[in-house]
Order: C-alpha cells, then sequence, then structure tokens
C-alpha cells in the first residue's frame, strides 16, 4: 500500500472523510463547497499551502476570513490547512501560529482540513525526525490531530465534545500538478 | 450491583489508606458498587492495548529507547531544568521550580490574582490534584472548572480519581445519568452517553468562552526548546491552553526530557499503550507563550500571551535519591499497569490507590508525594503476579516497588505479621508436614483449627486450606528410582534435574512425578534436586531480607548442575518465574542469572523446544482416542506469560493435533497466598469467577472438556469452584502419552 492509500484507510479508521482531488483552485473550490453545503464557513488563511488554491473558494459569500469575536464563538464549520500528515495514523498536523487555524479548527463542530499528498509521513514518530518535511515538526507548535474529537467518560463512546464531532480531509494531489509552494 | 450514588461510605471516606480498617473498607465499596464498570472499562482498554501495539512493529525497541530516555533525564534532571527555564525565559514565560506543593499552589494564587480571574478553566492533570490545587484557588474566591469530562464527573461527585487516564472510569453511564439529575435540576434528558455529553459540553463551553486562565498539566516537557506535549481526545486541553490570554502548565520535574525529538519515541507508545488507540484525537505540541493572536473572546482586553510553567519537586527529588524508589519517577503515566492488573480490574483506585496517585504504580508515588508510607498500604493489594511488567512502556519493575514498600510497612508496623510470617515460611511447615501429614491436614480441616487459624493467622475461613501429600516427591521419587532406573539416551547424555520447589514437593508430589515418568518415558533422563529453599514465599510477603539469602543460596546450587551440563525443569510456575525474573535483583550477580534464564525450562516449554528443533518425534505415541475426544481449556499462570512462556501449552497441544481455548483473564485472582487471606478472599474470589464463568460456558458438544492449568494456586482457585479434575499440563501430557 502506498502512503496516501494508507493514510486514507488509517483516517477513516479513525472516523474521518477523506476526499482525494487534483490540485487546482476549482477542484479544491468544488470540495470544500460540498463539504461546507453553503453554510458559513470560518476560513484560517493557509500556512503552508499555496494560497492561491483557495483563491475561489473565499470569493464565495458565506466564507468568513476575518471574523469577529461573535463569529467566531458561533460559526459550527472550519476550514484549515495542515502541514502535514500522518499515514499509519491517518493524523493532520495543523499549525498554531498568527493565523487563526488553529481556534478554527478546535471552536466548530465540523474541521475540514486541506493537506498535500506530498507532506504524507509514514509515521507520527517521523513529525519529529529532521528527515522528513525538512524538521518543519521541529520548529513550531502544533496539533496532531486524529479524527474527530471524542469522549467515552459518559459510558459509550461519544463524537463531538468540546471539539469538532466531524473530521473532513481533503488531500490534494499534487505529484502532476505543481501548485504547492 | 448497589448504587454508588447512595451508597453508604464516600469514596473520599476511604481515600487515605493508613489504617488496615480503611483498606477493608474502600475493597468493600468497591466490590459493592463499582467493579461492574471498572472490569468492562479497564478490560476494553486492555483488549484495545493489546491489539495496539501488535501495530507497532518495533514495540520492544521503542520501550528500551523509552525507558533509556527516561533513565537518563532522571540522571540530568538538575541540568535539565536550568535548560527548559532558559528556553522557555528566552521566549517571554516564566518557569517556577517548587519545591513543596504549598509553594505551588501559593505561586499559582498569585497569577491568578493578580490577573483578577475569577474564573479558571483546568484540563485534566493529577499533579494538580497532588498539590490539592483546586481547593486553594477555591478558598481564595476563584471558580475552577475542569473541563476534562472525568474530572467533571468528579467535581460534581466531590470523588477522588480511580484511574489517572479515565478518573471516573469506576462510573457506569447509569450512575453519571443519576448523579446529574440529582444535581443539576434540569428538563433535559440525561439517558444516553450523547445527552450527557452534549449536556456537560454546553456548560463547559461557556466556561471556556468566560475563563480568564487556563491551566493544563504537561505530559511531557522538552528542555531544549521548551516545548509541552500534551495528549487528550476530547479537545479541552487546546482551548484551556489557547483561548485565556493567561496559560499555567503544572508539570513534576520528572516530566523533562531532553528534546523534542525525543517526542517522537513516546507518542506512539503512550497512546497504544493507554487507551489502546494508534494515536488520540488530539497530541498537542506547544511552545507558550504562544504566536497565536490573544482572542478575548471572554471580553476581557489582555495585550499578549502570557505564559507559566510550574515545575512541582514535592517530594520527587527525594524520590530519585531512593534506590528502590526511584525507578517510579520513569513513569509516564499511561494507566497500562492498571488496565493489565486483575485486581485493579476488580476494585479500582479508589481500594487500590490513594489520595490520587492509583494502581500498582500509585504506592511509590504516594508515599513520594505525601511523605507518608502508610498512606501507601493499598500496595497490599499488588500480588506480585507481575502482568503489568510487559505492558510497562518504560519496563518499571511494578511489583517490585511493591514489594519495597510492603517490606518498609512490615518495619514501620515493628516487625511481620503472623500471617506474613506463616506464609512467609511456609516451607516449614511443609517440613514439619511431611512427618505427620495426615494429622496435619486433620488439624487444619478441623472448624475450630480453620477459626483460630482465621482469628490469629488471618486465614479467611471459607478458603480450604492447602493440603500436604502424604508423600513427599522426595520420598516418592526414591521409592520410584528403586524400581526404575535412570534412562541413559544418547541423544539426551546430560540430562535433566527437576527442581523439587516447596509446592512440587509437599503439596503436589504427583506433578513432580508425572514430569519425572513423562521424561522417563521419553528416554529423557532426569534426576530429582535436593530441597532448597527458594525465596518465593518470602518475597511476596516483603520479607526481601530472607528471600534475598535463600536466593542467594539456591543460585549457587543450581549454578553447580548448570555448570555439569544438565537443564533444570521447574513445574511449578512461580518458581520457575522466579529463577528467571526476580533473581535478577536479588541475587545481584548478571553473569549467574544469566546462566538461571538460559538454563531454566517449564516441563512443557522444554519439551515443546525439542519439537521446534526436532530432537523429539511424538509421532505415534499420543492416544488416538483421547485426541478425538478431549477438548482442552488452558489457564496459563500469571507469571510463565510474563517470562514469555504462557503460550508454549497452547502451542504444543495445538501441535499434537489438539483443540485448545485458553483463559482470557491476566490472573486466576489466588496468587499464591493473596487468595487465603481474610481481607482480600472477596477480591480473590471475584475474580475466580470470572475465569470460572469462562470455563462453564466453553462448548464442548460431544468432546470431553479438559481443564489444564500450571499454577498450584490457580488450581487451588479453580477447584474450589469446579467438579473436573483441574491438571498440571505434564499431568495430562502422561495421560495421553502411550
Ligand atoms: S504485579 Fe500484578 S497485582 Fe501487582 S500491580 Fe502488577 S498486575 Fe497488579
Ligand atoms: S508504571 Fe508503566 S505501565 Fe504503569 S502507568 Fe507508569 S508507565 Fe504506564
Amino acid at each position: 500500500m502506498d502512503l496516501i492509500e494508507k493514510f486514507i484507510s488509517n483516517a477513516e479508521e479513525a472516523a474521518a472523510t477523506v476526499k482525494i482531488i487534483r490540485a487546482n483552485a476549482n477542484s479544491l473550490n468544488d470540495a470544500l463547497i460540498a463539504a461546507t453545503e453553503n453554510e458559513l464557513v470560518l476560513f484560517a488563511g493557509p500556512d503552508d499551502l499555496d494560497p492561491e488554491l483557495f483563491s475561489i473558494f473565499i470569493s464565495n459569500k458565506n466564507v468568513i476570513t476575518k471574523p469577529t469575536k461573535e463569529q467566531l464563538s458561533i460559526i459550527s464549520t472550519g476550514v484549515t490547512d495542515a502541514f502535514c500528515a500522518v499515514a499509519s495514523t491517518g493524523s493532520v498536523c495543523v499549525s498554531i501560529t498568527k493565523n487563526l487555524s488553529s481556534p478554527v479548527s478546535m471552536l466548530t463542530q465540523k474541521h475540514i482540513v486541506v493537506i498535500d499528498s506530498r507532506t504524507i509521513i509514514p509515521r507520527p514518530r517521523d513529525i519529529f525526525s529532521e528527515n522528513y518535511l525538512e524538521g518543519k515538526g521541529l520548529k513550531r507548535s502544533f496539533s496532531i490531530i486524529t479524527g474527530p474529537s471524542a469522549t467515552a467518560d459518559m459510558g459509550p463512546l461519544v463524537r463531538g465534545v468540546h471539539g469538532p464531532g466531524k473530521l473532513h480531509i481533503i488531500i490534494i494531489d499534487s505529484f502532476d500538478e505543481m501548485h504547492v509552494r | 450491583m448497589e448504587n454508588i450514588n447512595d451508597y453508604i461510605l464516600h469514596p473520599r471516606q476511604v481515600a487515605d489508606k493508613s489504617s488496615k480498617e480503611t483498606l477493608q473498607k474502600a475493597i468493600k465499596l468497591a466490590l459493592d458498587v463499582e467493579t461492574d464498570a471498572l472490569r468492562l472499562n479497564t478490560q476494553t482498554f486492555n483488549t484495545n492495548r493489546y491489539r495496539a501495539v501488535k501495530r507497532l512493529d518495533d514495540y520492544e525497541e521503542l520501550k528500551n529507547r523509552a525507558r533509556l530516555i527516561k533513565e537518563k533525564s532522571i540522571k540530568n534532571l538538575i541540568p535539565l531544568i536550568s535548560k527548559v527555564t532558559k528556553a522557555i525565559e528566552a521566549r517571554g514565560g516564566k518557569v517556577f521550580y517548587a519545591k513543596t506543593k504549598e509553594d505551588a499552589t501559593a505561586y499559582i494564587k498569585k497569577i491568578c490574582l493578580s490577573r483578577e480571574a475569577k474564573l479558571v478553566v483546568k484540563s485534566k492533570s493529577i499533579t494538580s490534584e497532588e498539590i490539592g490545587l483546586n481547593s486553594d484557588l477555591e478558598k481564595a474566591g476563584i471558580e475552577v472548572a475542569e473541563t476534562d469530562l472525568a474530572e467533571f464527573i468528579l467535581q460534581v461527585s466531590k470523588e477522588q480519581p480511580s484511574h489517572n487516564v479515565a478518573p471516573a472510569i469506576h462510573r457506569s453511564r447509569e450512575s453519571i445519568s443519576e448523579l446529574f439529575k440529582r444535581n443539576f435540576k434540569t428538563e433535559k434528558k440525561l439517558d444516553t452517553g450523547e445527552e450527557l455529553t452534549e449536556f456537560a459540553r454546553d456548560i463547559l463551553r461557556q466556561k471556556f468562552l468566560k475563563a480568564d486562565i487556563g491551566i493544563s498539566g504537561a505530559n511531557f516537557v522538552a528542555a531544549k526548546e521548551g516545548s509541552i506535549l500534551l495528549v487528550e481526545s476530547e479537545g479541552n486541553i487546546r482551548l484551556t491552553t489557547q483561548l485565556p490570554a493567561v496559560h499555567i502548565a503544572i508539570a513534576g520535574i520528572e516530566k523533562i526530557i531532553p528534546s523534542k525529538k525525543d517526542f517522537g519515541v513516546f507518542i506512539e507508545l503512550l497512546a497504544a499503550s493507554g487507551t489502546g488507540q494508534p494515536l488520540t484525537s488530539y497530541t498537542n505540541i506547544i511552545e507558550p507563550p504562544l504566536d497565536l493572536p490573544v482572542l478575548n473572546l471572554n471580553g476581557r482586553n489582555d495585550g499578549k500571551r502570557e505564559f507559566h510553567l510550574v515545575l512541582i519537586d514535592n517530594g520527587r527529588m527525594q524520590m530519585r535519591d531512593d534506590e528502590e524508589l526511584k525507578e517510579a519517577l520513569y513513569c509516564i503515566r499511561c494507566s497500562a499497569c492498571m488496565n493489565s492488573c486483575s485486581n485493579f480490574q476488580t476494585v479500582g483506585g479508589h481500594a487500590f490507590g490513594g489520595e490520587c496517585y492509583t494502581g500498582g504504580i500509585g504506592g511509590a508515588w504516594t508515599v513520594a508525594t505525601t511523605g507518608s508510607l502508610e498512606k501507601a498500604r493499598f500496595a497490599e493489594l499488588c500480588t506480585g503476579c507481575s502482568r503489568c511488567i510487559p505492558n510497562c512502556p518504560v519496563l518499571i519493575d511494578i511489583p517490585r516497588l511493591n514489594t519495597t514498600i510492603k517490606n518498609r510497612l512490615i518495619k514501620a508496623d515493628g516487625g511481620a505479621s503472623l500471617q506474613k510470617l506463616f506464609f512467609g515460611n511456609f516451607s516449614k511447615l511443609g517440613k514439619y508436614s511431611s512427618i505427620v501429614p495426615t494429622l496435619t491436614n486433620f488439624i487444619v480441616s478441623l472448624s475450630i483449627s480453620k477459626l483460630l487459624m482465621e482469628k490469629i493467622v488471618g486465614l479467611d475461613k471459607r478458603r480450604p486450606i492447602p493440603r500436604f501429600a502424604n508423600k513427599t516427591l522426595k520420598r516418592q521419587y526414591k521409592l520410584y528410582r528403586k524400581s526404575n532406573s535412570i534412562q541413559i539416551s544418547d541423544v539426551f547424555k546430560k540430562g535433566l534435574v527437576l527442581f523439587a520447589d516447596v509446592f512440587t514437593n509437599y503439596n503436589n508430589p504427583q506433578v513432580g512425578m508425572a514430569t519425572v515418568r513423562v521424561f522417563d518415558k521419553l528416554g529423557i533422563p532426569i534426576k530429582l534436586s535436593k530441597i532448597i529453599e527458594d525465596g518465593r514465599a518470602a518475597q511476596s510477603q516483603g520479607l526481601i531480607e530472607s528471600a534475598r539469602q535463600s536466593a542467594i543460596k539456591l543460585a549457587g546450587y543450581l549454578e553447580e548442575i548448570i555448570d555439569s551440563g544438565k537443564e533444570i525443569i521447574v513445574a511449578e510456575p512461580s518458581v520457575l518465574a522466579l529463577f528467571r525474573y526476580d533473581y535478577k535483583k536479588l541475587i545481584n550477580n548478571d553473569y549467574l542469572f544469566s546462566k538461571l534464564e538460559k538454563h531454566t525450562y517449564d516441563p512443557i516449554e522444554y519439551l515443546n523446544k525439542l519439537l521446534n528443533h526436532s530432537e523429539l518425534d511424538l509421532t505415534g505415541k499420543i492416544e488416538i482416542k483421547k485426541l478425538n475426544s478431549d477438548k482442552i481449556f488452558y489457564h496459563a499462570h500469571c507469571q510463565l506469560k510474563t517470562i514469555g512462556a504462557g503460550n508454549t501449552a497452547l502451542e504444543f497441544f495445538n501441535k499434537l493435533g489438539f483443540i485448545v481455548e485458553i483463559s482470557n483473564v491476566e490472573c486466576c485472582g489466588m496468587a499464591g497466598s493473596f487468595g487465603y487471606k481474610k481481607g482480600y478472599y472477596d477480591i480473590s474470589k471475584n475474580i475466580g469467577n470470572e475465569l470460572i464463568k469462562q470455563i462453564k460456558k466453553v462448548a464442548t458438544r460431544d468432546s470431553k472438556k479438559v481443564i489444564l492449568a500450571s499454577g498450584t494456586s490457580c488450581r487451588e482457585q479453580l477447584r474450589d469452584e469446579l467438579e473436573e479434575t483441574i491438571y498440571h499440563p505434564i499431568e495430562y501430557l502422561e495421560k495421553i502419552l502411550k
């Protein structure tokens, strides 16, 4: 199994949903529109992916790029990018930076995350290795997100606690189209 | 099962285990109202953990690496503390070293007051329970909202944690529904996990949006980068550490490791060993104060982010100097030792735990952080079954820590109790009984003696006392050899020695004789050893010095046997495990220990090895009739599993063509002398019944159920409830050999 396939199967096992698309702004817009169902959406400008890819999507009027405090507290869908993903666990890594990716990915109930297929690494430990991602993982703050937020504290397993109950991952398969920084 | 919400005792009343009576009350509480939920939840974690670690192809190597990193970090703790302080201060954060818990809470309170905080949101931190943070803040008029759902439940029920990863693990969904309905006068339906979660989430979301300060714990702190790793599933840690402008992280000094690169070794291990997931929903790596702009969703106008790391000593430095208990500092609080412990599965941390630290590892932590040995009296609940050892990601010898605590308690209590002396010197009783076994058996079976034994020695009168055989193995072997000379074989020239351990010699000579006859039949020369005390009984009572003396003496004798080219067979698994595991520390001679490790075998394990190396051929030697009629149920002794020989009987009989079903309990609950003791009889039976339930369920259709158990105490536990004969695997092999 190659890394992408492995990633998809493990992300699904962790209760995320996954879609793989081509690397262009049109495909990404279509995929995001399908996933956000025209609801109000918080969008945190990408930390690592090429902003060009999102250019069509952010022109939709339901997309909010500079939220007020109130909007941050109540809007239930959020879109961010991730700087890498992990094949063996189906995880995505969202940075904590000056951008709002982190709050958008934790305050909402549905988190849609966009990753570049070339940043899928084999195992979680590789995030902390200089040999992968040019050592990016060693230089920043981030959350490794594996599936939706969950608890078994109330007895049975429940998804959607303090964080999103839904995690949707869009993989930009950019091996043939070089739109990514 | 009674209802925990209406129970006559509150778990808090039995949190401090300084007295033996409190420990007994706590056990009763747990058995009365907590066992069902505990067992279900811990066993789920345990099963998931076995599955998750199988997915780690380098699990054993990862554990070794994790252990090395922790050893190194504790050794270099002082420079690491300066390093982390520098790294965090360079970014504008603050680091406070708290020598005592009072120092820690005073510092945190000072920050809260100076920022005019009215509401603090907190994520799970056992260390904060250790320092009694909530009550100190509340006394200062600051509201503390526990945001981890389990901690939220405990804040409502006012209970102490019963588990270090899932602190409300003792509660069923039903008991939580009832608790919430009573506590929050609400019209909302609270009858499912979803409804309860949504209800709590809504309350807590409001707290998050208003909170002035967030307080978290820390799973690891990387010194070089001043980076903090926090693991969670709910998302409350992310909100706690990122919403308010002020973040305070509380970390025991043992959480510091050299650098961020080391996180890689721990993250997969921790998640797999804890909840049994490849990773939990969120693994957060933060280098605060964060670049993230202050959100001020709480309506404040905080200008910039502020971060404080409060490093807690509170006895840890002293623990570092304690050669015996120091190992506990390596603990990464994954909970595997609790989930894989039969006793813990049955009574949880309200009995097998203190005011905040729970389970097998909780004893050492209680001693270190409270300075009180007595409060760790719950260490008595560690039977030494050893099932936690292979599951600990940092390879801590947990039972050894508890033996140390038991040993120190004996000294503090002014000497060993009659009970400990009785079990610790079982071989002397055996020797006496061997002179007049019928009389001894007769006396101990009288109801008056049982009453006396219960009163004076503390043996539970409901438990049949182990019977002494009429003729010891030594005598039977002598008689047998008079008419059956030792086989001389070309293949096995040097031959074997059967070690005559106390249990096999005095109580189960039939197992020893079966071993001798099987090996004779197969043409493998075997002799009986001298009778020398091995130290097992003393060690399990915490009588370490006496165990050590026996061990050193016996190891010398065993070495002579090995040096003469012979292998040693041990029929009693607890004694075999002693040679192959405990002797490492008892005799403190690595060279000799490695010889013992290599040259001692369980009888079936030895035969299985011969089969695997094609040095033995059993084709045509097995009774076909038995093969067609018998279905085997096999319970592997706990310590046999730990030394890696738990599955050999399964493998062996499978190879012979038998269908074998194996037990799914970690330990039978008897665990040597544990199940005989008055205070522990009920736990022991409760665990034993799990195994018995499984045996009764074995579907046999037209076949005959044959029950095999290799340990003396496992067989006693099963005999207490079952009609069928319970065999040692070697006894059964004798029956099916042509
Ligand atoms: S040795 Fe056995 S009883 Fe003791 S803590 Fe480990 S699993 Fe529990
Ligand atoms: S002692 Fe080992 S198994 Fe137990 S909680 Fe600590 S690290 Fe985990």
